[in-house]
């Protein structure tokens, strides 16, 4: 039974947005929270008619997402990425060392009903892997002795505090500016350093004119599809009566990419005043933020900002809704985030149309970003000539490179578009070992040999020569001591455990390379499923309802064909 | 207008999709998610083809016919496309066709056999998974193969609103409500999910085992239960002509396919011993047969009596649904011009 408050509080936030379905994941999340971290059959069919929606659609949204918990967990949910970034920094040691203590296998609880041990998907912390998620709260840069005094804190019912943690550097001092400004995180701090500044100029001009200024500046999209920002305002519909959406694309998923973050936590109105000025261009009714539910302290920081903000009358002309996801990779595809914010399962529309046209309640909506609207202010301030001087040509601009893997110093650094990968890697720290491959723009791209690395620049026309992709820019440093099959089968399982469900090839498709790679690894695969696994990744290619048949079947191809010899190895 | 299928010109429709304009010229493109009625998914992606100015795969489903368009269903890179998909159904789940009910008349069985896909390459495991709790639907999950017919039927043509898609990957399952057993849940058992899906995974319950689909004989008629008047097909098993299950006529105007619990289902009466085939009439509390003719003049004559002795409102009539729309009128009438009073109801009204 939900309680008088809760329904109170339900009621909240159903008010905040346009179709009260919207609010289905928060209504979920806070009777799951109010439940002891469970969420019950009764209560779940009790917010669905409170939110006017079925209950087998509340159900099966329920167990879409992750974070949802339908059966029981124990009072300290211990969730370990062991994703590529992971894997590479040891979080296979760190599930070992949590099954030796608690002598429980991941999915289970202990018999006391104290812990249980999951062993989740990518959790944004490539640079600050191994991480152990403890119910909400993130534990980084894990090591084995780490989690004892974790372990030992928690029997003893005390969570220990979060600690901020990453090293960073900026080049361009744009995105990461404030990175290391702790004040800048209020409006107060953040005005100081002249913030505000370009939505106050912003103010003052013609919103068309914003958006020629943004496509002048030639910003393309900063997500992973590269596609240009201004260019995609520019397909709204004119004189259309519905109203516009903005939504900003916080679900930052892609594994190695943990960029967005770092704009989110440390320089929150940084991104406001980027959807801020971004709403006027666009004449949005509405812009919201669609930030991943592991984010949970930062979705925290960003609502405090923009009360802040509402507070200042910044927002006047368009109001900002945080919203939480509820653990979906594929919810960063923009219309399963569509899908996903109308409160529905987070799984892909058919394109087109597009979301410019029918997007979020079936009215133009633009997706963009975090970086690429955070990146607005500096254009608007400085013009789209100062945009254009950083970088390299049809290439402009700032870019938030997420290292992880094997460097001395993972991170995010900030550097202009068209710096040498090998410059990046340094400022990382530089390779730890010997140097076997780099995936320079999060999984889903095709990995590059050392030697296809080495002169590699990064911008998007580069790595499209290369055979690659810029994607996110979260880059992947793989030395010799790891091994590429293990890596391609911990990468089929993401995809596998990530796929929506809605189309056969990628569905199925994932599944079944999965097999496939892991008797490779096993010792029990045969030459013919090498081939098989490559027959297959070049059939789904381009087969698929969303692009994620291509995200694995990209990068499983390329690990096969480039390092073949390593998979015929595993052959007995 | 006119579309060239692989090389050749076929007049097409407007407002058709490709995959219709192909079905239209009985060209058969393998789809599995598509039906008329809950229209184009583009989720199973069996009927992808390449058209020219566009890149890649399309999927015929989804992509409108336009004037001029030249479309490919049979290059080499399609029906590779095509075969893995569903290659990768088979695989996945129990195709078992021996003794499924669907053998015949299988959606999934006719693309393997259109794509010459004799066995499943591949091997996935999965563990039987069934559900049979409800009185006629009977759910087997590892036959399904997520098209989504049946959710989107449950939902957007009937709107039951029972039926949806749970969890998801390789586990994604059809639930109803919060995962169910389809008897205990609100279903009604209107079996337009029944009457949707194109395999072996939800089917008539009663009907296992009973005929073969190229047994039986499709007899269309208009379901005797109540005045909507649906249009519904009888599978007649001549053999022993048995009735061994009913579908919706699609294509009929009144319910395009759809029937409730009793049209579907409730078809015992029809070859039931208890049925009533001559009239009877009591005597010294007995029942006896008679003919129709004494019937009717024992019925007159007592009526008459009654009128006679009590006046025409002592005598009331109560018709049925089962009855056509004429024989309800005729009743009616008979009731006020001929006996003479208001006194007539009927059990519709109910």
């Amino acid at each position: 039974m939900l309680s008088d408050s809760l329904i109170k509080k339900l009621e909240d936030a159903a008010g905040k947005y346009p179709c009260r379905k919207s609010a289905l994941l928060p209504a979920l999340e806070m009777a799951q929270a109010a439940n002891g971290n469970l969420l019950d059959r009764g209560d779940v069919a009790e917010v669905a008619q409170q939110l006017g929606t079925t209950t087998s659609q509340a159900w099966g949204v329920a167990t879409y997402y992750t974070m949802f918990n339908t059966s029981p967990v124990g009072k300290w949910h211990l969730q370990v990425d062991t994703n590529v970034p992971g894997m590479l920094a040891g979080a296979d040691a760190i599930v070992d060392r949590i099954r030796k203590r608690l002598g429980i296998e991941p999915g289970q609880t202990t018999p006391d009903g104290m812990f249980t041990l999951s062993i989740v998907e990518d959790l944004g912390s490539c640079g600050t892997c191994p991480v152990i998620q403890v119910n909400d709260t993130y534990y980084e840069n894990m090591t084995p002795a780490k989690v004892d005094r974790l372990l030992e804190s928690l029997k003893g019912g005390v969570m220990p505090p979060r600690r901020d943690a990453g090293a960073w550097g900026s080049e361009c001092g744009i995105l990461l500016k404030n990175r290391g400004n702790r004040k800048a995180r209020s409006i107060k701090g953040y005005k100081a350093g002249g913030g505000y500044a370009a939505l106050e100029k912003a103010r003052g001009m013609n919103p068309g004119d914003i958006v020629e200024m943004v496509k002048q500046a030639t910003v393309k999209g900063r997500g992973g599809a590269g596609f240009p920002a201004g260019m995609k305002w520019g397909f709204l519909p004119k004189d259309d009566p519905r109203p516009v959406y903005l939504i900003c694309n916080a679900d930052e998923g892609e594994p190695g990419t943990f960029k967005d973050r770092q704009i989110m936590e440390y320089d929150p109105h940084l991104l406001i005043e980027g959807i801020a000025i971004a709403a006027r261009a666009i004449k949005a009714a509405k812009a919201f933020i669609y930030i991943r539910g592991e984010f949970g302290w930062i979705a925290d920081i960003l609502d405090k900002a923009v009360a802040e903000a509402g507070k200042a009358g910044l927002l006047r002309e368009c109001g900002i809704v945080v919203h939480r996801g509820a653990g979906s990779y594929e919810c960063g595809e923009e219309t399963a985030l569509i899908e996903s914010l109308e409160g529905k399962r987070g799984v892909p529309r058919i394109k087109p149309p597009f979301p410019a046209n029918v997007g979020l309640y079936g009215c133009p909506t633009i997706v963009n970003n975090v970086e690429t609207l955070a990146v607005i202010p500096f254009i608007v301030q400085n013009g789209a000539e100062a945009f254009k001087a950083i970088g390299s040509p049809a290439n402009f601009g700032p870019k938030l490179f997420g290292v992880s893997g094997h460097v001395n110093r993972p991170g995010v650094y900030e550097y202009p578009l068209g710096t040498p990968l090998m410059e990046i890697i340094e400022a990382a720290g530089g390779v730890k070992g010997n140097l076997k491959g780099v995936i320079v723009g999060g999984l889903s791209v095709p990995i590059l040999t050392a030697d296809e690395a080495k002169s590699l620049k990064m911008d998007f026309d580069s790595c499209a020569a290369a055979g690659t992709m810029l994607g996110s820019g979260g880059v992947m440093v793989i030395n010799d001591s790891a091994s590429i099959p293990k890596i391609a089968l911990r990468a089929i399982r993401f995809y596998a455990h990530e796929s929506c469900g809605q189309c056969t090839p990628c569905r199925e498709g994932s599944a079944v390379i999965a097999r496939l790679l892991g008797g490779l690894v096993r010792g029990t695969g045969t030459t013919k499923d090498i081939d098989t696994v490559l027959h297959m990744c070049d059939t789904i290619m381009g087969t698929t309802l969303c692009p994620t048949g291509d995200a694995f079947s990209m990068p499983i191809r390329a690990m096969v064909r480039k390092f073949r010899s390593e998979f015929e190895a595993l052959v007995k | 207008m006119f579309v060239t299928f692989n090389g050749k010109k076929f007049p097409v429709a407007e407002g058709r999709t490709v995959l219709e304009a192909a079905r239209d010229n009985g060209l058969f493109i393998p789809s599995l998610c598509y039906h008329p009625k809950t229209g184009p998914a583009g989720k199973c992606r069996a009927c992808v083809v390449e058209i020219e100015g566009m890149r890649g795969l399309q999927t015929s489903c989804t992509i409108p016919a336009k004037d001029g368009m030249a479309v490919t269903t049979n290059s080499p890179k399609v029906l590779a496309a095509q075969r893995l998909v569903v290659d990768l159904m088979l695989s996945s789940g129990q195709h078992d066709c021996l003794s499924c009910e669907q053998n015949g008349s299988c959606e999934l069985q006719n693309a393997a056999y259109f794509l010459g896909i004799e066995r499943p390459s591949f091997r996935v495991d999965s563990e039987p998974d069934f559900d049979e709790s409800s009185e006629f639907i009977y759910r087997d999950h590892e036959k399904c193969i997520q098209c989504g017919r049946c959710v989107a039927g449950c939902n957007n043509t009937v709107v039951n609103e029972v039926l949806d898609f749970g969890w998801r990957g390789h586990n994604t399952k059809v639930i109803c409500d919060d995962d169910l057993p389809m008897g205990t849940s609100s279903c009604v058992q209107c079996g337009e999910c029944v009457q949707l899906c194109p395999t072996g995974s939800i089917i008539d319950k009663r009907s296992r085992g009973q005929a073969r689909s190229w047994e039986v004989e499709k007899v269309e008629t208009v379901c005797p239960y109540c005045g909507v008047g649906c249009r519904i097909a009888l599978h007649v098993d001549r053999k022993t002509n048995r009735i061994v299950r009913a579908t919706g006529v699609e294509d009929a105007p009144t319910n395009q396919g759809m029937l409730c619990v009793k049209g579907r289902f409730a078809f015992d009466f029809v070859a039931s011993t208890e049925r009533l085939t001559t009239p009877l009439i009591r005597e010294n509390g007995n029942f006896r047969e008679a003919s129709w003719e004494e019937a009717y003049s024992l019925i007159s004559s007592k009526l008459g009596e009654i009128k006679t002795k009590h006046g025409a409102d002592s005598i009331g009539g109560f018709c049925s649904a089962k009855c056509t729309n004429e024989e309800n009128y005729l009743f009616q009438k008979f009731m006020r011009a001929v006996i003479g009073t208001n006194n007539v109801d009927h059990c519709a009204r109910l």
